[in-house]
């Protein structure tokens, strides 16, 4: 069942990519007529962004199989511990005091099980994955980002990131050059 | 059944009073985000980049020659040092005739993202321990450093053992494998690469997802109602706003930095092994050889005492203390446990060594 999914997902994804090709170079005569502007740019950064759409799908589908997952954790957790409360609340007297030792039942036993819950490799182990999965959509959606901003000319993340990246070469040869430290000498060191 | 209908004036009683308290309530106090933080007088004597260095103003006319210098952690900022006078670290050591000064590591902004330890420790922190020197005219200042602070204060010791008299660790991040927080789950398989090529800097966002996940029902729930229950007490509101304040303005970190942090102290563990390199220069803990004071906390939530503990037993100090407290992470620093019984202790000792 397996195999078949993937092979269901490796087939759509290549008929995709396949027409997204096609497309992209079938249409590349006409775009081109359109000589300059963000318009042109766009027309032939375009099939970038339908790659990584079709990209992304896999990740999307990842993406929501691990959410789902998480707020299992969540849930089960949740009704796990409130039937420990309900078992527990018969113990409870009730007095003026029922409402406060209630809460008090409540959240202890809530916040053991949740804590136990966040210490599990389990969870651990799904929510990276999901924060994994989520970063990824998040890169393509940066490289989507870029084509749009390509097209009307303004500076890409990565061109801006070459930059904060040459700054800070830049600051460290000039620390090198001409250090802000100041050298000390003769010092007393005795107390007070 | 009459024991039932006991509690029901009680209830009635709560709740009456509860809807008076919630409408007098804002009438009372000060909008949350205009409330100040602070009661400490202090002057900004050293800038670089995002950072300052504060310097707090005497309270003693004699003050002890050995500047202290208190390294923050790089998560939240400084202020719980000093949120309350009744509370206050800072106070306290500056009525101890201390000389105080403080690193406040400031806001990273996107172009910092590749700042790390090396920047960190041997410039900033070098360059604020030497500023306090120059002020002091002395050759060797005490340094303190709090949770994340405490490891980059730990780390600075060990590469410039020179400079620093006496170091003092508080809940510092130091054997991320003996962690048993639910943060270091988490850390210990987080795919840092992949967060600092797509974002940059960690985002504040993600901190406060881990702080939700430190004690969720007593610091999500129980609070809350707690402080329901107590807003017709001015001073339980005035310290609670500024708590939730503190709590609320937690910096990004710098994407390199927080990439070096966790495989190097979570991941790869590889500073209590004696295997870390920062700036090409290799970190060994038993070149700290001055003498040490650690501090940890046994309900510490945030860095478990197993966490801090081993920096005692690596470090190649003769002279060294650790203490072990009964409270927690923010406990040991701002309350009045830590007045009674962690900080006399401590300008004890740093008295004798200073």
């Amino acid at each position: 069942m397996n195999t078949q999914y993937d092979d269901m997902f490796d087939y759509y994804k290549h008929t995709s990519m396949f027409w997204n090709d096609m497309i992209a170079m079938m249409s590349s005569k006409p775009s081109s007529l359109m000589a300059v502007g963000p318009l042109r740019n766009f027309t032939e950064n375009v099939k970038k962004i339908s790659q990584e759409l079709i990209e992304a799908n896999q990740e999307i589908v990842d993406f929501n199989t691990q959410l789902v997952e998480y707020y299992q954790h969540l849930g089960e957790t949740w009704v796990g511990a409130q039937k420990k409360v309900m078992s527990k609340i018969s113990e409870v007297p009730q007095d003026a005091e029922a409402m406060e030792a209630y809460k008090r039942v409540w959240i202890d036993i809530f916040e053991n099980d949740f804590t136990q819950m966040f210490d599990n490799k389990a969870f651990s182990e799904n929510y990276n994955k999901l924060v994994s999965t989520e970063l990824q959509l998040l890169k393509r959606w940066n490289t989507i980002m870029d084509v749009m901003l390509k097209s009307a000319n303004m500076p890409t993340k990565e061109e801006i990131d070459e930059i904060y990246k040459e700054l800070y070469m830049l600051k460290k040869r000039i620390k090198k050059i001409n250090p802000q430290k100041k050298t000390r000498r003769g010092k007393d060191d005795s107390g007070i | 059944m009459t024991q039932e209908f006991d509690s029901v004036p009680t209830i009635i009683g709560d709740l009456l009073n509860f809807n008076r308290n919630l409408v007098e309530l804002p009438t009372k106090i000060t909008v949350p985000h205009e409330i100040k933080i602070g009661s400490c007088p202090y002057d900004v004597v050293y800038e670089e980049d995002r950072i300052r260095m504060l310097h707090y103003k005497p309270l003693t006319s004699k003050q002890i020659r050995t500047p202290l210098v208190i390294s923050y952690a790089i998560i939240n900022r400084f202020h719980i040092f000093d949120i309350d006078p009744k509370k206050s670290w800072i106070r306290h050591m500056l009525e101890n005739g201390f000389d105080v000064y403080m690193i406040d590591w400031g806001s990273p902004i996107s172009m910092d993202k590749f700042l790390g330890f090396d920047e960190y420790v041997n410039d900033y922190l070098d360059n604020c321990v030497e500023f306090a020197c120059d002020q002091s005219n002395v050759d060797k200042v005490s340094l303190q450093g709090y949770c994340t602070g405490g490891t980059l204060a730990s780390v600075y010791s060990a590469l410039h053992p020179e400079k620093v008299k006496n170091l003092i660790a508080t809940a510092p991040v130091i054997d991320g494998w003996k962690d048993t927080t639910v943060v270091s789950n988490i850390a210990k398989k987080f795919d840092v690469d992949k967060m600092v090529d797509a974002i940059g800097n960690m985002p504040p966002e993600f901190m406060y997802y881990c702080f939700s996940i430190l004690k969720p029902f007593e610091q999500g729930i129980e609070k809350y109602l707690k402080f329901f229950q107590n807003m017709d007490n001015e001073r339980y509101v005035d310290s609670f706003l500024k708590i939730e304040k503190w709590l609320a303005e937690t910096p990004p970190i710098p994407g390199e930095l927080f990439k070096q942090w966790i495989k190097g102290i979570y991941q790869e563990n590889l500073l209590i092994q004696n295997k870390m390199f920062v700036g090409n220069q290799h970190v060994s803990l038993k070149n700290i050889k001055m003498p040490i004071f650690t501090q940890v906390a046994v309900g510490d939530h945030l860095v478990s005492p197993e966490c801090s503990m081993p920096l005692h037993y690596a470090v190649g100090s003769d002279d060294k203390n650790l203490e072990i407290y009964p409270t927690g992470h923010v406990g040991m620093i701002a309350s009045s446990f830590s007045q009674k019984n962690v900080l006399p202790k401590l300008t004890e000792w740093l008295k004798k060594r200073s």
